[in-house]
């Protein structure tokens, strides 16, 4: 019996991604965080973009907030992952003005939610 | 092929006998006398591959010869089209078993031709990720399939195949699946900024976003894209028949599978 257990093939136990405990998991969220703060003033100036400082850190702010309702360890895992990519691709000028700029979404129209601004958005 | 074939049908000879002193009845010998008994099938069509039973018992000597080797990390092994085989591993065998088929004398896949994704979204673990390799010693490929989900993550490859190094990339980049310690995990085939997994079944087909040039920003801009409810309906199997020359092609048969073998006994 001990034998048929010592070959049992494939696990069912999940692997963590990175951390470990929530509290890594937000350590490495705030390090993320700041490591894109202290990269604002260099961003701004290297890609020339038409936004402050003070915009482009708000604008930061925000997109971490977006996902403040994450609490799987893994999720938020993947999501500092992506992160980090994102920052890397930034700081090396491997993305342009125009990847930089599309953070901020100046074409989008708010989408409508009262029902009179429904009503003159619609084709019908 | 003749050095390749003598030393893997000594071997599985020789797991044959064991298994036939100690058990008997076994996956292994039932399928063992099925080969043997089974009558060569002659190929008339020009245009179809001819299978060759000679290489086809080589392979299954080989896979029963891989199970035994690497009894804690094989969980099948499988041949399909009737002369393609597959060792199937969970997602903490990758780097033993593709080490094993690397380094070992009379495997010697030293070259890793390419790494698949597949993405079945009603399994459990819904990626597949499938390494096929190349022997060039012996001229014989084989292919190691092993699964995960979307946020479990497979060790990395690169360390025995350095041509692993691209291929994480790209399934990193298609399906989202993440390699632990790739030396360098990155985009490789979308543009910055793009955001989700193009190659997951439920990434609509138009995407999530328009790209246009827009002329008072003097830039190309990004827009979601509002996708009609019609539209939203994920059709997974295609309206004709994918492969109408392989209808007759024989089914995976199973070679081996360890994990139900000790079971029986």
């Amino acid at each position: 019996m001990s034998a048929r257990q010592a070959i049992q093939v494939g696990t069912k136990t999940v692997k963590p991604v990175l951390s470990t405990t929530p509290g890594e998991a937000k350590r490495r969220v705030l390090n993320l965080y700041k490591a894109w703060y202290r990269q604002v003033p260099y961003l701004v100036k290297d890609f020339d973009i038409p936004k402050s400082e003070e915009q482009c850190r708000a604008k930061i702010k925000e997109l971490f907030l977006k996902n403040k309702d994450v609490t799987d360890i893994r999720v938020i895992d993947l999501l500092v992952i992506k992160g980090q990519i994102e920052l890397k691709e930034s700081v090396n000028m491997w993305k342009q003005k125009g990847h930089i700029m599309s953070y901020f979404k100046p074409t989008e129209e708010p989408k409508p939610k009262d029902f009179l601004s429904k009503f003159f958005s619609s084709n019908e | 092929m003749s050095y390749f074939l003598k030393r893997t049908i000594d071997a599985g000879r020789n797991i044959g006998q064991q298994f036939l002193n100690n058990a008997k009845t076994t996956a292994l010998q039932r399928v063992a006398t099925k080969t043997d008994q089974a009558a060569p099938q002659v190929e008339t069509r020009p245009t179809v591959a001819k299978l060759d039973p000679l290489q086809k018992s080589q392979l299954i000597d080989f896979g029963k010869y891989v199970a035994e080797c690497m009894p804690k990390y094989v969980q099948k092994v499988q041949l399909t089209a009737g002369n393609e085989l597959e060792v199937l591993i969970p997602p903490d065998g990758v780097i033993p078993v593709l080490q094993f088929l690397k380094d070992h004398h009379s495997a010697q896949f030293a070259s890793l031709i390419d790494i698949a994704g597949m993405d079945v979204p009603t399994r459990p673990n819904r990626f597949e990720i499938i390494y096929n390799l190349l022997s060039l010693r012996y001229n014989a490929r084989i292919r190691v399939k092993t699964y995960t989900d979307e946020l479990s993550p497979v060790d990395s490859a690169c360390d025995v195949f350095k041509a692993a190094n691209w291929y994480e990339r790209e399934i990193w980049d298609m399906y989202g699946v993440f390699f632990a310690n790739h030396p360098d995990l990155r985009r490789i085939l979308t543009d910055y900024g793009f955001e989700g997994h193009p190659f997951r079944k439920d990434f609509p087909l138009s995407g999530y976003v328009e790209v246009r040039y827009d002329d008072e920003q003097k830039r190309v801009v990004v827009e979601p894209l509002e996708l009609a409810q019609e539209f939203r309906r994920f059709e997974l199997s295609a309206p004709w028949e994918q492969f109408p020359n392989f209808r007759t092609n024989p089914a995976t048969e199973e070679v081996v599978n360890p994990a139900e073998g000790p079971a029986k006994k």
